[in-house]
């Protein structure tokens, strides 16, 4: 070091000259220092070096390349079908443990003070959720514009969303305590009309209410078994209880309807929770499968089902969408006769609009079509689970011969139609119908087009009612004018008769002057008569 | 009186239910039919009831009450497949081919080997060659459709629902024939069952021993 510092003009240390290696020759700055031989070891080693990893670098790009370039066959080929098929039930999976990990949480959060006493976590908390309600606003807002371009049966969010909530507002699995209490609030109402039923009954009647109590309490310990069994059990428990309410009666078939109506109601609002879709069955996987084979399905039209029915006139278009309300309304509903009740009235309507087009009775020919096509629309929330629902614990004797039983009938053929439903059976050819189905092509987008203005019932209801709304608002925005047009003549009116009542004031103003006069005369100048009044008094002095 | 006299003797009124399905192409006359039956009507604009699918008729027979619930059947072809849904429990099936129409009265046959096959002997079933007001038009010859119901053991009926012809003898004939095959089982069950127990499943009933087949056979040669 000190060496190098003294360093000063042109003196070279001996060392510095020597190669660098260390060998004893001298080396040269042009070979970095080294000697020549040196030099030349190192070069090439340098060089080899470099080869090898050129070599290496030239490999691992090809590979990449050969990745991309397999990655993008990947993605201009179609994706195979099972998977998105797939896809669907990983999601439900996903869901089913999502709801699990929730409840979880929730009781969690029930349970830990910090929740609650931490205001200023509360607050922020409160912020996220704002934001999150703002940003679940747009989605809806988005959602909501995406519906009024798409056929409802087309749209698959608003049925999820409403299967959602249907089954938050059900299961007992959701934890949300005020849904809860509100179905305990049915129960309890459904449990005190029963007992007032009964009451009217007398001895009858409290044992009736005492076998249902028992047979309540002793389904409760069945709760694992498959739900054949379950359906046995009730089954079993409707047919002891009307064979004995038979002998009771004396045969009087009518009022044993009456009280096994009452019976159903009671013990099917309280079984509900633990008998519908239960974890034992896949009902919940076949509803799935239906709603999505449903989806696929949005392409058919009236016509290809052979509908007889004529969407322009308003009633058959009113009654189509009463049916539809009706049929999902059904998944709302508790007792296995009132989920029926709501097939009828749902059947009901679809007979109304079919006379109102055809001017005759319905038949079978006619129905079954129709029903197939409302259940197309409607693509109703857990179709299979409340068919087998109703299949299972429904009181057979209304099921088997009345008229319910022939509409949910129809209703079971609809949906064994629409999940074997084939080219054949829309008379399409099976290219048609490939297309269709893999939405390469669209039948009533192209009858859209040629029949545009007449074929309002291929519109979406969304689309027509926005065409009416803008006709409102182009109607309105006329009429705004038209108000806005008045207000400006009446303010150029009003201005125009103010400057006129001005010129008129200042032209009779100057016409005729103001003058102001003073006073010329005395104040009772006009008293003529002063000379008649007697002369002042004058005051006279007394002496005194 | 004998005949009617067994099983359910503690029912003071005792009410048979029965369910008839109505099979047949599309326009052989089904809703006619039916419609000719219960409202007595054909081609009416006054016709009441709001549709022709599903109708009920109250009858006494004998001295018994019998609620009739009619089951009118999709007939397109492609609903074909869904037959099994709608006859399934039913007490009678009423089969309608149009006499003028040859395609019809096969389709009839073709239902006949699908009922015989699921529900055996079971069942009570009518052949019926409806529209033999148009007897001129006629393709389906007598001769070949009786001879062909008899070899199947159903009934055979000529009927005309404009005329009003051989509608109401075929449901009457219906309703006595399913009344005897119910008192036959309600025999082989011995007594007790009602008919809540009856209308319930009605495949327990089938599975019945061997022996039940015989008392039903002598039951039937004896009424």
């Amino acid at each position: 070091m000190s060496q190098r510092s003294e360093r000063r003009g042109i003196h070279v240390d001996q060392s510095e000259l020597l190669c660098k290696k260390g060998c004893g020759y001298y080396g040269n700055a042009a070979w970095q220092g080294l000697c020549s031989k040196c030099w030349r070891e190192e070069y090439q080693r340098a060089r080899q070096k470099q080869i090898q990893e050129d070599w290496a670098l030239a490999e691992k790009l090809q590979r990449e390349e050969e990745e991309a370039a397999y990655a993008s066959n990947q993605g201009t080929q179609p994706t195979p079908p099972n998977q998105s098929a797939l896809a669907p039930f990983s999601k439900f999976e996903e869901k089913k443990t999502n709801e699990k990990t929730r409840k979880v949480t929730t009781v969690k959060k029930f349970f830990s003070p910090s929740s609650r006493t931490t205001p200023k976590k509360a607050s922020g908390e409160r912020e996220e959720r704002v934001q999150g309600r703002r940003e679940s606003h747009g989605e809806t807002l988005l959602r909501d514009l995406r519906g009024m371009f798409t056929p409802p049966w087309e749209m698959g969010s608003p049925t999820e969303a409403l299967v959602s909530r249907l089954r938050e507002s059900h299961e007992s699995k959701t934890p949300s305590p005020s849904i809860s209490r509100q179905s305990s609030i049915e129960t309890d109402r459904v449990s005190r009309d029963f007992v007032d039923f009964l009451k009217s009954l007398q001895k009858l009647g409290r044992e009736i209410h005492k076998q249902c109590r028992v047979f309540i309490e002793s389904m409760a310990s069945k709760k694992d078994l498959s739900a054949d069994e379950l359906s046995e059990y009730v089954q079993d428990f409707y047919q002891n209880m009307s064979d004995r309410l038979l002998t009771h009666f004396k045969g009087s078939s009518e009022r044993v309807e009456c009280v096994m109506d009452q019976v159903e109601k009671y013990i099917m609002t309280r079984l509900y929770k633990s008998v519908f879709c239960p974890e034992t069955t896949d009902d919940e996987k076949k509803d799935l499968a239906t709603q999505n084979r449903i989806r696929a399905l949005h392409w058919v039209t009236i016509q290809m089902l052979c509908v007889p029915l004529d969407e322009d006139i308003p009633e058959v278009s009113d009654s189509v969408v009463k049916a539809i309300t009706d049929v999902i309304e059904m998944d709302s509903k508790r007792v296995p006769r009132d989920k029926l009740a709501c097939i009828t009235s749902c059947s009901k309507h679809i007979f109304n609009a079919i006379r109102v087009t055809k001017r005759e009775p319905a038949s079978a020919d006619d129905f079954l079509p129709t029903l197939i096509y409302i259940v197309l629309k409607a693509n109703p929330p857990r179709l299979q689970s409340n068919i087998q629902y109703i299949t299972r614990f429904c009181n057979p004797s209304r099921l088997m011969t009345g008229e319910d039983g022939y509409y949910f009938t129809n209703l079971c053929c609809a949906v064994a139609f629409i999940e074997k439903l084939d080219a054949q059976s829309l008379n399409l050819s099976p290219e048609d119908f490939e297309h269709y189905m893999s939405g390469l092509a669209s039948p009533s987008r192209v009858e859209e087009k040629s029949t545009w203005p007449q074929s309002s019932s291929l519109v979406s209801p969304g689309l027509t009612q926005m065409y009416h709304n803008l006709e409102l608002l182009t109607g309105l925005g006329e009429r705004q004018q038209q108000v806005l047009d008045g207000a400006r003549g009446l303010q150029a009116e009003m201005e125009e008769w103010q400057e006129s009542v001005k010129q008129q004031v200042h032209g009779i103003v100057e016409r005729y002057p103001l003058e102001v006069r003073p006073p010329a005369l005395p104040i009772d100048s006009e008293n003529t008569e002063n000379d008649r009044l007697p002369p002042p008094l004058t005051p006279q002095v007394f002496a005194g | 009186g004998a005949r009617l006299g067994g099983g359910s003797g503690c029912c003071v009124s005792f009410c048979y239910s029965f369910k008839v399905v109505l099979l047949g192409e599309g326009c052989v006359g089904k809703t006619s039919l039916v419609l000719r039956y219960c409202e007595n009507k054909f081609n009416d604009k006054h016709i009441t009831t709001l549709q022709a699918s599903f109708l009920t008729k109250k009858l006494n027979i004998t001295g018994k009450r019998v609620n009739l619930a009619i089951w009118d059947t999709a007939g397109q072809e492609r609903f074909h497949a869904l037959g099994p849904i709608y006859y399934r429990d039913s007490n009678g099936a009423i089969l309608v081919y149009d006499v003028t129409d040859e395609d019809s009265f096969q389709k009839v046959k073709n239902w006949v080997k699908e009922l015989r096959k699921m529900l055996g002997n079971e069942i009570c079933l009518c052949i019926v060659g409806n529209k033999i007001d148009l007897e001129k038009e006629r393709h389906v010859s007598v001769e070949e459709a009786e001879g062909y119901a008899e070899s199947v053991g159903a009934k055979h009926y000529h009927t005309s629902a404009k005329l009003n012809k051989g509608i109401e003898e075929l449901f009457l004939d219906l309703c006595k024939r399913m009344m005897e095959t119910a008192q036959a089982e309600e025999r082989m069950k011995g007594n007790g069952a009602s008919q809540f127990g009856a209308a319930r499943r009605g495949v327990q009933i089938v599975d019945d021993e061997p022996q039940a087949a015989t008392a039903a056979g002598g039951c039937c040669s004896s009424g």
